[in-house]
């Protein structure tokens, strides 16, 4: 028997980061907002975190909150939408200023100038630097809940990838620094000096960010912490996509936490007496997938949510799919 | 009084250079020479798209930057440089 969104999330009070992923286009920024939304109104100060670069939850929420900072306008209910080219843009601007104060410059030298632009073009950029701001938000520890809403390339999985191929990277490099920290050292012992000449600043900025990454990383990874959702629609395309999902979960060791089905037509219209054979043959079409997904997935399944007649819009509309979200139970 | 006790100490401050010279100062030197190997080789990781070897991240490469400039010359120099055998003899 599947559990049911709400059991699964009283079940687990250890649980402080929520991941949606999938395929685009299905609803993932729509139940972020909705799980923030319901966790928010459980009296849980929650934060929903877009990662999508195409802003979509000021699209949710009718606010504009692109690049804003943390914008709230519900009880515990924080939501974040970044502007990932303006952050690196910044990013960049701090570093050229770094440089320039720490060795009073007038002008930064050509080719640092050109190495910085040339850096922060490569598209790797963006990814971690939306998985840095993901991981310093965490690392504050100032919310009980924090909801990320993940772009659809690679399923979002590809970022937490990332995540542990970059922890590994730190973990050497700052191995490798302290080797040099070694020699430092017994080369001061040798000269008769009690302590090395100087701290190793750069070891010092190799820790702090290995500390943010090794904890992000350990939540992403402990499932007892970290809950990743599924988005799926009864179509052919969206079931074989799920199955992918799937198994690229298994090959990096990571537990799918639930599939939430979203945008089903009530069957019960089909009891309508004048309802057209385009609706009839959709609905029909649907229902014959909808048993393909219980058999393939019924384990994953947390809930099944109807489709609307109008957009999923605005504060009220995203309470109601909260709603449906989670006072879904099963029927048999 | 006083003039015995510099003595004294000057004497002392040029025997240790002595020891420090005889037994220490190639040991300082090697050491020296490892550390720089060790400074290019983590430039080489970190700031390595610079020379076309794409290693780390590089939003991380920026974080290290900054601390890696007064070295930069001197690493790109080296690595750059023509070498042969008689290297390794020096």
């Amino acid at each position: 028997m599947a559990e049911t969104m709400k059991e699964f999330f009283e079940r687990r009070p250890e649980l402080n980061c929520i991941i949606f992923a999938g395929k685009g286009g299905l609803g993932k920024t729509t139940f972020s907002a909705a799980t923030s939304h319901w966790l928010a109104e459980q009296g849980k100060r929650t934060l929903c975190f877009s990662t999508d670069p195409q802003a979509s939850l000021s699209d949710i929420f009718e606010r504009d909150i692109y690049g804003k900072g943390i914008q709230s306008f519900a009880p515990n209910l924080h939501v974040l939408e970044i502007d990932s080219d303006k952050r690196v843009n910044e990013y960049q601007e701090s570093i050229r200023k770094k440089i320039l104060d720490m060795y009073n410059l007038k002008e930064l030298p050509k080719e640092i100038d050109e190495y910085i632009k040339a850096a922060a073009s490569e598209p790797a950029m963006h990814e971690s630097a939306t998985y840095d701001a993901m991981a310093e938000l965490m690392v504050k520890r100032d919310h009980s809940y924090y909801v990320f809403d993940m772009p659809p390339f690679g399923h979002g999985i590809r970022m937490v990838s990332m995540a542990l191929i970059l922890d590994t990277w730190i973990d050497k490099i700052t191995e490798l620094r302290m080797k040099a920290r070694e020699y430092d050292e017994a080369m001061a012992a040798l000269r008769g000096r009690t302590e090395a000449e100087k701290e190793d600043v750069i070891l010092k900025e190799l820790t702090e960010i290995r500390e943010k990454l090794d904890f992000f990383s350990g939540v992403l990874t402990d499932s007892k912490r970290t809950a990743f959702f599924m988005v799926l629609i009864p179509e052919k395309m969206a079931i074989l996509d799920t199955e992918r999902a799937l198994k690229m979960f298994d090959s990096m060791k990571l537990n799918l936490s639930g599939i939430i089905v979203n945008m089903v037509y009530p069957p019960e219209l089909l009891k309508m007496k004048d309802l057209g054979d385009f609706l009839k043959h959709r609905i029909e079409m649907q229902q014959r997938y909808m048993k393909v997904i219980w058999e393939k997935f019924e384990p994953y399944i947390r809930a099944v949510v109807p489709m609307y007649d109008r957009e999923p819009k605005g504060l009220k509309m995203i309470a109601k799919v909260a709603g449906d979200l989670f006072g879904w139970k099963l029927e048999r | 009084m006083n003039e015995e006790k510099k003595k004294g100490t000057e004497a002392k401050k040029a025997v240790k250079e002595l020891v420090y010279g005889m037994a220490m100062h190639d040991m300082v030197r090697y050491s020296l020479k490892t550390r720089m190997y060790l400074e290019h080789l983590f430039m080489l990781i970190t700031l390595g798209d610079m020379l076309g070897i794409p290693l780390l991240p590089p939003y991380y490469s920026l974080k290290m930057l900054p601390y890696a400039v007064p070295n930069i010359k001197s690493w790109q120099r080296r690595l750059f440089r023509e070498r042969d055998f008689t290297d390794s003899l020096y």
